[in-house]
């Protein structure tokens, strides 16, 4: 599923628009920053509380195109300026991240 | 490649907005010299976690990246506090972070077994006072 229909669907605050179009098959969550550099699969979505500048990061580095902040944490605005230049969309929800994962399997993204 | 290629990058103290920023760059050099992507990744992972251990332990140091015919390495060194038990530092779930930098999502732990999962071979030299220098390498034509 592209990542645009994924924040129509889930009715998402986009922060920052990285490539809309991209295909997304796989999903992560979780807060601990080296749980997601040893878990997360390349091209995932990833669903954090986490809204710091070492977010984008890790992204960068696992090749994450997509991170949902979830239970209304706002990026903070390093955090979107890092994100905007490496091209990685940004997004918020008043979910919490166990409702978001919910959601996201149910779309179909189940890995 | 006749000559390996010595790319060097101070780290900072406590500098979490810079934290990742040697582990980008790091990552960056290494996939515009063509190098495979699971490569590419498995570095990038080895060279954030040390330099993450340099941001909230080391008191700042200096990462070095040097690329080679068939191997990478990886070196990090600080004059920080050194690591007591290096045994207890290797095992998962042990962390020795304060709260503040756990409740940002460091400190699980596993920053040291994920570099040693990452890479072929790894080199620890510590002691208490005395700072920490790790080396490791992963090998282009080996697995993990």
């Amino acid at each position: 599923m592209k990542v645009k229909e994924i924040c129509e669907k889930l009715g998402l605050d986009v922060h920052v628009q990285g490539d809309l179009d991209k295909e997304v098959h796989q999903g992560v969550v979780g807060d601990l920053l080296s749980f997601i550099m040893r878990t997360a699969p390349e091209g995932a979505v990833w669903v954090t509380i986490q809204n710091h500048v070492n977010v984008a990061a890790v992204a960068v580095l696992k090749d994450i195109p997509f991170i949902v902040l979830a239970s209304e944490r706002e990026p903070l605005q390093e955090l979107i300026d890092s994100c905007r230049k490496e091209n990685i969309t940004l997004t918020s929800s008043k979910q919490d991240a166990f409702n978001l994962c919910g959601r996201l399997y149910e779309l179909g993204i189940k890995d | 490649m006749s000559e390996p290629l010595v790319l060097e990058l101070e780290v900072k103290p406590l500098d979490f907005l810079a934290a990742g920023e040697t582990a980008t760059q790091f990552k960056e050099t290494l996939k515009s010299l063509g190098l495979p992507p699971e490569i590419c990744r498995r570095a990038a992972i080895v060279v954030y976690e040390a330099e993450m251990n340099i941001v909230i332990h080391g008191g700042g140091g200096v990462m070095r990246l040097q690329v080679e015919e068939d191997k990478v390495t990886i070196m990090a060194e600080d004059e920080g506090p050194g690591i007591e038990d290096l045994e207890l530092a290797m095992q998962e779930g042990y962390s020795s972070a304060p709260d503040f930098i756990r409740e940002m999502g460091f400190g699980a732990g596993m920053g040291l077994p994920n570099i040693k999962r990452n890479a072929n071979e790894l080199y620890i030299d510590t002691a208490p006072g005395k700072g920490t220098k790790l080396r490791a390498v992963i090998y282009l034509n080996k697995g993990r």
